[in-house]
């Protein structure tokens, strides 16, 4: 069962546990410079607003009523990350694992395959929460990914226009299976409290007023510029998952300027550049998980070019603002370390 | 004494048990009415007052102002427009769940519908 709770997609399997619950919120963040660098985490600054498709069939295309599910507004200028949070199981005090599958235009995020039902191990296409706390792009390579970023479906820059040479889907899928039970209750068995949780997201509200005008409703996710981030292994056995009990949705990514037309309310402000970010001493992040086994990336996906790449091979100017930054400011999580050890600052 | 009247004053003399700001003097001040006319209100010898004060008293004692409202006989406002926009499907849906134990009725979600893709 998938509900719609603050702007969060909330997946819950009553029937598998009453506590299996894990949220997925989409947040927003300033593109990173795709400028051949590899460059830390960016910050949350807030989740993007998140509807039903039905609520506005008047106003949405036909597919998007075809496929159902909820959508949100993005600006071309900023980007995506996905925050995965399950729910703790009182007793446990262990968080419900899901295997989480992701992929833009139906092409998996993490294989770089076409979307395939279930959850497949040879080449892994899932995550597993709550292993992975987040997904911010691509995986193209051991430790690295491509940043999500909004383009205009049918431009060209799209992975799933990359990888399929069409723009016939755009948006977000989604697919969670959760852990058996009994796999789950023999796992973790009930202990007392230890654990934390980290948090990348900022209650600043940022502003930037650079605009762009593009003609289509529908927006993809395109690989922006080169972050790291370890995707890891899943840590479980194929058969500890409840294939048979999965929800999945699908996310329509709506061009911000279109947005307010279609629900009436204002999308956020577009978020920073990564100068202004970075100019202010705000914090970016690393995240690491010593103890998981990581994966290695997919070559379909490295064999994308990027949004700066394709737009200097079109002679397009597709990134008004693009200059390289150095931040100084570096939060870094290592798993697994006590509590006052989470933050670890770069000097 | 009325049902609303007697919940009313209860929920005054518990909050004064600790707090001398809950006498009927000072809680009408607060709320913007006379302490004679609370009184009699408490004492069920007025009938409740407006759905404003309600919400007032509501939010000064820490109770439901949905919950307050109904014991005054009264639906709020922001839920009659509610039920007015739709009346028909409203009227329908609250007739068929009149009967429907309270774990029922909260396990009625609204699902993120899927469809084909």
């Amino acid at each position: 069962m998938i509900e719609l709770m603050n702007d969060q997609l909330v997946f819950t399997f009553p029937e598998i546990h009453p506590d299996a619950r894990l949220s997925i919120e989409f947040q927003r963040t300033l593109r990173i410079p795709d400028d051949g660098k590899t460059y830390s985490l960016p910050p949350g600054l807030g989740r993007f607003p998140l509807q039903h498709v039905d609520d506005f069939a008047a106003d949405v295309p036909s597919a998007w009523l075809q496929r159902g599910g909820a959508m949100l507004p993005m600006y071309q200028a900023e980007a995506m990350w996905l925050n995965f949070n399950s729910t703790s199981v009182p007793g446990h005090w262990r968080p419900y694992p899901f295997a989480i599958k992701i992929a833009t235009g139906k092409q998996c995020a993490v294989s770089g395959n076409a979307w395939a039902s279930g959850m497949n191990r040879s080449p892994q296409d899932y995550l597993v929460a709550p292993t992975q706390p987040w997904l911010d792009g691509f995986v193209v390579k051991k430790g690295t990914i491509r940043q999500f970023v909004a383009m205009p479906l049918g431009s060209g820059y799209t992975a799933e226009e990359q990888l399929t040479g069409n723009a016939e889907h755009g948006g977000l899928q989604i697919a969670v299976c959760p852990m058996k039970r009994r796999v789950f209750e023999q796992r973790f068995p009930k202990r007392a409290k230890t654990r934390s949780r980290v948090s990348r997201s900022l209650d600043c509200m940022m502003t930037l007023c650079d605009a762009e005008a593009t003609a289509g409703m529908d927006m993809g996710l395109a690989p922006g510029g080169s972050m790291r981030q370890e995707i890891y292994d899943d840590p479980f056995d194929n058969a500890d998952w409840e294939m048979n009990t999965n929800s999945r949705c699908f996310v329509h990514l709506c061009n911000s300027l279109v947005w307010s037309s279609v629900t009436g309310s204002n999308p956020p402000h577009p978020a920073p550049t990564a100068k202004q970010y970075t100019k202010a001493g705000l914090p970016w992040f690393d995240y690491y998980d010593e103890k998981a086994s990581i994966n290695t990336g997919s070559s379909k996906l490295d064999g994308m070019k990027s949004v700066a790449q394709l737009s200097g091979e079109k002679g397009d100017v597709v990134l008004p603002e693009n200059q390289s930054v150095s931040p100084e400011n570096l939060v870094v999580y290592r798993k697994g370390l006590g509590k006052h050890e989470l933050r670890e600052g770069a000097f | 004494m009325s049902e609303f009247g007697s919940f009313l004053r209860e929920c005054r003399e518990a909050k004064r048990a600790s707090n001398r700001q809950f006498s009927v003097r000072q809680l009408a001040a607060r709320i913007g009415v006379e302490p004679s006319y609370l009184s009699k209100v408490e004492r069920g010898q007025q009938p409740p007052p407006s759905e404003a004060t309600i919400k007032a008293l509501a939010a000064e004692l820490e109770q439901d102002p949905d919950v307050l409202l109904a014991m005054a006989g009264k639906v709020s406002s922001e839920l009659q427009a509610i039920i007015r926009q739709r009346p028909k499907l409203f009227a329908e849906l609250i007739h068929q769940l009149k009967d429907m134990p309270d774990h029922a009725v909260l396990r009625l979600v609204r699902e993120v519908r899927d469809g084909d893709w």
